[in-house]
């Protein structure tokens, strides 16, 4: 295909290419599950569904705790000869819609847990993260339904988890909070105390109680160290109190990943931290790589980079109309009200605030910023 | 049975988590066809290559330059079985140089160069490219494929991984024709310089006297009128326009935004109470820098290809010129023809420049006020 507009596939940051000086120079150092050696239990997992699976999700794991989309790819890799065979495999199929909706391919993402629901209709584990997905996308009574089918096959505290979570996002925001609050976390695996105190800290945020969302956040990196969602969470909170010396702390070390490089990016330019310079280049060979792939998964962050660091209003309003076309996350109307106000066309972000009334959505975050006329 | 189980855990977690990771694996891929003959590099990830051929001898987890040499040889065979170059005379002979390294601001990448020869003038290349096939179904390759001064580019693998590229039509005429409708689509849906442009161009059918509008007698005045305003106006923003498309002047979008709003209250104002009668083409002028700066920011958005940087830059201007002559077509001899009434000289004149003024404060207190 001919792509004559939209520009060469950059390589602005591409010196030239050398010699090392030395053959004791290092490179690259390889993450566990980089490796060639690996290769064997890929091949492997092609004829084998108790190998692939518990690989798959490995490499799921290592994208979540390194930021590292290549392992995302690895576990494509391993689940594609299952999810092509013509009868479902639902294990392989509910780890395909995980990926694909990491990729923003939500419809995707959808269309493969149906297949695996209509082979296996008491799959906790599909209805969970179709209810997921549909959260992401606005589609809140639907969401509430698939809660409603994983509540039959699941624990009942994480079916009031999931069904607090979708409570919490239309119009029952107090009564959710103090519900998932009461919760007895006795007996909870980590992982689940994880997603309840993440539920937790963003309703507390969405309510304003910025001390609550802080312990909740606080009380999660120490369950789960590697949770960059809630980092990132964390890491807003401290920024909209103008704690930004607390931010470069939290994300330490963490700059490999584009959400928390982000926040970093943002808190160094409120600091003017040297360091900005550097941040700033890795998100924009970020954006313009996914761009190139024709995959901007990024729009949400790339839309906060524009308004907050390089203080381009209307590119920002641009990039989160974009967004917002594509998923619907609290977050997701923030960055759109925020950029209509600053490029001067507060209406055209009438579409979040129709949905947030429509939905009965509350946070104090879009109220504040829908209302402030500066 | 109602499950709770570690797996299920892991993958909650997951299920929170929406798009994580930084950049997918991709891989540079730049070609220039020459005759018969292409060369090319291969800029692939050391991690990349790790997965394809092993470079890490010593299973220490680290990847050195000692070991890449060492793989040289296996380097080469696996991209003579992964990637494959074609016309339809046949297949295109590969052989490849040195390998260096490239820093990126993600990583080391591995630097290839190699050399095609075909069985006759490339006029059509077909590209197979199966780097990283099946490891990693997200590797992509990204091309830029040059020929005869013209740039394309494309992206490569996963289900494109077959792919033929025509270099008889110049991309530069798509590239032409992509601008060209950009800058007309501009100006026309940009109402902000259009109510610029006619707020300058009401009193064109028109001359004052004694302190009152009156109608030009013959056409010729009036026309010159226009013709001024407009060639001042378009002169004026091709300039600035070009300074900032190839980056010799930015201004913060901001201050542009503001200051067009400001220059169409300016440009109304002065159909109101007069001060400018004469020359209204300085104004043009003077003000058309400002919204050059305006079309700039558009085009930014778009990126200029490479390869027809200068192309897409005339065609834009040429668009907006296009599209502005349009209006000013459609509107000005209806004007003319109008210019004897007190409907445009009582009314049209007088309250509809002081809408538009009111229009224009509303924008510029809002763009000001940010």
């Amino acid at each position: 295909m001919i792509v004559a507009a939209g520009g060469v596939f950059s390589t602005p940051l591409a010196a030239r290419p050398f010699v090392p000086a030395s053959d004791a120079q290092v490179l690259a150092e390889l993450p566990a599950g980089a490796r060639h050696a690996q290769v064997s239990a890929q091949q492997l997992a092609r004829g084998r569904l108790d190998v692939a699976v518990p690989l798959a999700q490995f490499y799921i794991g290592q994208a979540r705790a390194t930021g590292d989309l290549r392992f995302l790819g690895y576990a494509q890799g391993v689940l594609a000869p299952w999810v092509a065979q013509s009868a479902p495999v639902p294990a392989a199929l509910v780890l395909q819609a995980t990926l694909q909706q990491s990729r923003h391919e939500f419809d995707a993402a959808l269309t493969t847990l149906d297949r695996s629901l209509a082979a296996r209709p008491n799959d906790a584990q599909a209805w969970l993260t179709r209810a997921t997905v549909l959260r992401v996308l606005g589609r809140y009574p639907e969401a509430a339904s698939a809660c409603e089918q994983f509540s039959r096959w699941a624990d009942p505290s994480l079916s009031l988890i999931c069904e607090q979570g979708i409570k919490g996002l239309t119009g029952q925001l107090e009564t959710a909070y103090a519900r998932l609050s009461d919760l007895s976390t006795q007996g909870m695996l980590d992982g689940e105390k994880v997603w309840r105190d993440a539920e937790l800290g963003e309703m507390a945020v969405r309510l304003g109680r910025d001390a609550d969302a802080e312990r909740w956040f606080r009380e999660d990196l120490h369950l789960s160290p590697n949770d960059f969602y809630v980092r990132a969470a964390y890491a807003d909170l401290l920024l909209r109190q103008h704690r930004s010396a607390e931010v470069l702390v939290l994300l330490k070390d963490k700059e490999s990943i584009e959400p928390l490089l982000l926040r970093l990016a943002i808190a160094q330019e409120q600091r003017n931290d040297p360091g900005l310079a550097r941040s700033s280049e890795q998100l924009q060979a970020a954006f313009a790589a996914e761009a190139e792939r024709g995959e901007p998964v990024h729009r949400r962050e790339q839309a906060r980079f524009l308004l907050e660091v390089q203080k381009r209003p209307r590119e920002a309003l641009a990039v989160a109309l974009a967004n917002w076309a594509v998923q619907r996350e609290p977050d997701d109307a923030l960055v759109l009200v925020n950029a209509a106000r600053a490029a001067g066309s507060p209406q055209q972000a009438q579409p979040a605030l129709q949905f947030a009334r429509a939905q009965s959505l509350s946070d104090v975050r879009l109220t504040a910023a829908a209302g402030t006329r500066s | 049975m109602k499950t709770r189980s570690g797996a299920l855990a892991l993958v909650l977690a997951c299920a929170a988590m929406t798009a994580q990771a930084h950049v997918a694996s991709n891989s540079f891929l730049s070609m220039q066809v020459k005759g018969a003959q292409v060369d090319g590099a291969l800029e692939l990830a050391v991690r990349d290559a790790e997965i394809a051929v092993g470079l890490d001898a010593d299973h220490d987890g680290k990847v050195t330059w000692g070991e890449v040499r060492a793989a040289q040889g296996a380097l080469v065979l696996y991209l003579r079985q992964h990637l494959q170059l074609s016309q339809t005379e046949g297949r295109c002979e590969l052989s490849f140089g040195t390998v260096q390294i490239n820093e990126r601001i993600d990583g080391n990448y591995l630097w290839q160069p190699f050399t095609a020869v075909c069985p006759a003038t490339v006029r059509a290349l077909t590209i197979d490219y199966r780097l990283l096939d099946p490891e990693d179904p997200s590797h992509r390759g990204l091309l830029t494929l040059s020929a005869q001064g013209v740039a394309q580019t494309a992206v490569l693998g996963g289900s494109r991984a077959l792919q033929s590229f025509d270099l008889r039509h110049p991309s530069v005429w798509y590239a032409f024709v992509e601008y060209l409708q950009a800058g007309i689509w501009h100006i026309w849906s940009g109402i902000d310089h259009l109510l610029f442009l006619l707020s300058l161009l009401l009193p064109a059918v028109l001359v004052r006297r004694n302190h009152r509008w009156q109608a030009v007698s013959q056409a010729a005045p009036a026309l010159l009128n226009i013709l001024k305003v407009v060639t001042a106006f378009t002169l004026a923003h091709s300039i600035t326009l070009s300074l900032a498309a190839f980056d010799i002047i930015r201004l913060p979008s901001r201050l542009t935004e503001s200051v067009i709003a400001a220059s169409i209250v300016v440009a109304a104002l002065n159909n109101v109470f007069p001060l400018v009668t004469e020359a209204r083409w300085r104004i043009a002028f003077a003000f058309g820098l400002l919204h050059g700066f305006g079309f700039a920011a558009v085009l930014s958005e778009m990126g200029l290809p490479q390869g027809a940087r200068l192309v897409s830059l005339v065609a834009f201007n040429l668009g907006v010129e296009a599209g502005q002559l349009a209006v000013v077509l459609a509107v000005m001899p209806v004007a003319y023809l109008l210019r004897s009434t007190r409907f445009y000289q009582g009314a049209l004149m007088p309250w509809g420049s002081t809408g538009i003024a009111g229009l224009a404060l509303v924008w510029f207190i809002q763009r000001a006020a940010g």
